[in-house]
């Protein structure tokens, strides 16, 4: 898998690169601030583009600029956006442009090494990791009350969900079997008035719904 | 005995000193004052026939026309005052630019005020500025009388009075006895002259009551403003160096901890080496965490006050640095940090870009006022970094904090840096909270 890096700390940046070769990823080129991300996602065309929130000049929000940029120039990018700290306006400025492909996970997931190459690959595939940390948060401020019916399980559920997991990974995290998934999955469709005749992804819509609660608030 | 009574005499002989060389400094003081006083009087005089060659032409009529340039021209002479007395005092509160056309001068109480000082400065100012000027003449003239009186034409050596002529060597000792009358009129009496002259000034130039208020309102209110937002720089100051420093050093650490986990079965070599990378990120954590704690209030100065605080600082300092503190008493904590902090940044950026030899900081209080300075013996060039570098990271940001920390308080901050050097930053605060 061939990717650009940023991150304006070298110290981190040489340990996320060691990283990642050592898990045998093709990290073609490195950069220390956006532009130079930019730059360098058009040079080397990569799978994956692994951002930096916080970096040079303002350390505010370049990554997220950056990421929302990269994706304009070439539509369908994986992005994966590494924060220090969970700041919604900023998951839901990079949840507007579409989850296909996007992830947002707080920086130090990526020391536990199996969970953040698994996030990694489900972006690069079209997939989203969404930080359980972030999704707690849109869960907390989301206005729609169809969400309050939500029993707190299948809360759970629909959070590992929006973080991109499939029934078999959210089975394995709850340690429970992929049959009491799928009914806590046909539990929450029902509550959140996703009927099985539309003619849309009930799970990406499900996930969606609680996003769009959020990007309201925002 | 005889050597306590030595001690006694030299002690009351260096106090008589002192009193000796106050008294003959304030009276020089007072005499610059007062020759100062007599330059602006000088132009207060035409001024003044101006004013009143306005009043009446205006009677006519035909000065309605003049009315605009007299107008400024007194303004122009207050400012000069007003500068002037700033430079021996307290700065007289500036009021708003006064009108310059007839009508609203009239009403306008600014250039009311402004006009009853020229009238008393054209007058016993200038009077004041003149004996000023003639008293110390006198006094040396009289004094070195016995020098020369023989060598001049004898219709030439009347005394400095106008009356009387000397012709005789007691006569001349007796012009001496005057010249020392003339030099304790001088010593004794300039300082007051000095106040006498400038109180118009001082009373008349300020912005008047109505105005002075609304003045201070606005004065504090900036005040403020810069205190709070210090205030929320420094609040982001920390959180970036919590984020961007020592956070960042602890994802290293997991990052590299994670990495070694994975290698640890197939590689323990690497997988050590990964540790002893993962072991030093959290070194550089930990002491990225001490200098945030240390930076919001450094607890050298809660242990061992100022004076000991910045000997701390002088001794990190990697130029050769004198420490000369001498104050009685502790100031306010944030005064206290903040004046810590102004050494501290001055020294670094002595270490970082003078290429002194040596570096000086002296401490002192009085009236109230904490009054810094840090020198150095080096290439200078600092304010061209203070004002090319205030955006970027360069020397002059940190300096540029400082300086807004030291607005907060109300404090002044100069830096006197031409290239070539020496190199002078100065910082004045109130020691209070």
């Amino acid at each position: 898998m061939r990717i650009v890096m940023a991150e304006d700390d070298p110290l981190l940046r040489e340990g996320l690169a060691l990283l990642l070769r050592a898990e045998s990823m093709d990290v073609v080129a490195t950069a220390g601030t956006a532009e130079e991300a930019l730059a360098a996602i058009d040079a080397h065309e990569p799978d994956v583009a692994v951002l930096d929130v916080r970096m040079p000049p303002t350390h505010t929000d370049e990554g997220i600029v950056a990421a929302v940029e990269a994706r304009r120039r070439r539509p369908g990018l994986a992005v994966l956006v590494l924060s220090a700290y969970v700041e919604q306006t900023f998951a839901t400025e990079l949840l507007t442009s579409g989850v296909a492909g996007l992830g947002y996970l707080l920086k130090e997931r990526v020391g536990r090494v199996e969970e953040f190459m698994d996030a990694l690959r489900r972006v690069a595939g079209g997939g989203t990791a969404i930080d359980p940390e972030v999704v707690a948060q849109l869960f907390t401020s989301s206005r729609d009350s169809r969400l309050e019916r939500l029993s707190p399980r299948e809360g759970d559920v629909l959070a590992l969900m929006a973080e991109g997991m499939g029934n078999a990974a959210i089975a394995e995290r709850l340690v429970v079997t992929e049959g009491a998934v799928h009914k806590h999955i046909r539990s929450i469709f029902a509550k959140l008035d996703l009927s099985p005749t539309d003619r849309v992804d009930r799970r990406v819509a499900a996930v969606l719904r609680y996003l769009e609660g959020v990007r309201r608030l925002a | 005995m005889t050597s306590g009574q030595t001690t006694g005499d030299a002690e009351r002989d260096s106090g008589l000193r002192q009193t000796a060389a106050r008294t003959a400094g304030s009276a020089a003081a007072a005499l610059a004052q007062l020759v100062g006083g007599l330059g602006t009087a000088f132009l207060a005089l035409p001024v003044l026939l101006c004013v009143a060659f306005t009043a009446a032409a205006s009677l006519v009529g035909a000065g309605l026309l003049l009315a605009p340039a007299t107008l400024r021209a007194l303004h122009a002479l207050a400012a000069r005052e007003r500068a002037r007395l700033a430079r021996w005092g307290p700065e007289p509160a500036a009021p708003d630019d006064p009108p310059t056309r007839l009508r609203p001068a009239l009403a306008d109480p600014t250039t009311r005020r402004e006009l009853r000082w020229l009238v008393r400065h054209a007058t016993s100012g200038l009077l004041l500025g003149l004996c000023g000027l003639v008293l110390p003449v006198a006094a040396v003239r009289d004094i070195s009388f016995p020098l020369w009186w023989r060598l001049v034409p004898a219709d030439a050596t009347s005394t400095s009075l106008g009356v009387g002529t000397a012709e005789s060597w007691p006569d001349a000792l007796a012009v001496v006895l005057l010249g020392l009358g003339w030099a304790a009129v001088v010593l004794g009496l300039t300082p007051g002259m000095a106040r006498l002259q400038a109180n118009p000034g001082r009373r008349l130039l300020t912005a008047g009551p109505e105005a002075d208020l609304s003045l201070r309102v606005a004065e504090l209110a900036a005040t403020r403003a810069a205190a709070l937002d210090a205030h929320a720089t420094e609040l982001r100051r920390i959180e970036r160096s919590l984020h961007d420093g020592a956070q960042n050093r602890l994802v290293t650490v997991t990052v590299l901890l994670g990495a070694a986990r994975r290698m640890a079965s197939g590689d323990p070599a690497g997988a050590d080496e990964l540790l002893e990378r993962a072991q030093s990120a959290a070194e550089q954590a930990l002491a990225e965490l001490r200098s945030v704690a240390r930076g919001i209030l450094p607890p050298v100065l809660a242990d061992r006050g100022l004076a000991g605080a910045l000997a701390g600082l002088a001794a990190d300092c990697a130029v050769p640095c004198r420490i000369d503190v001498d104050v009685p008493e502790r100031c306010a904590a944030s005064v206290e940090a903040t004046a810590y902090f102004a050494v501290a940044e001055g020294l670094t950026n002595v270490a970082k870009h003078s290429g002194a030899h040596q570096a000086v900081v002296t401490v002192r209080s009085s009236g109230g006022r904490l009054r810094l300075r840090v020198e150095d013996d080096g290439r200078g060039g600092a304010e061209a970094a203070l004002h090319g570098g205030a955006s970027g990271a360069g020397g002059g940001s940190g300096l540029t904090g400082i300086r807004r920390r030291i607005a907060a308080h109300d404090g002044d901050f100069s830096l006197s840096s031409p290239l070539g050097g020496p190199t002078t930053l100065e910082v004045e605060l109130p020691c209070g909270s």
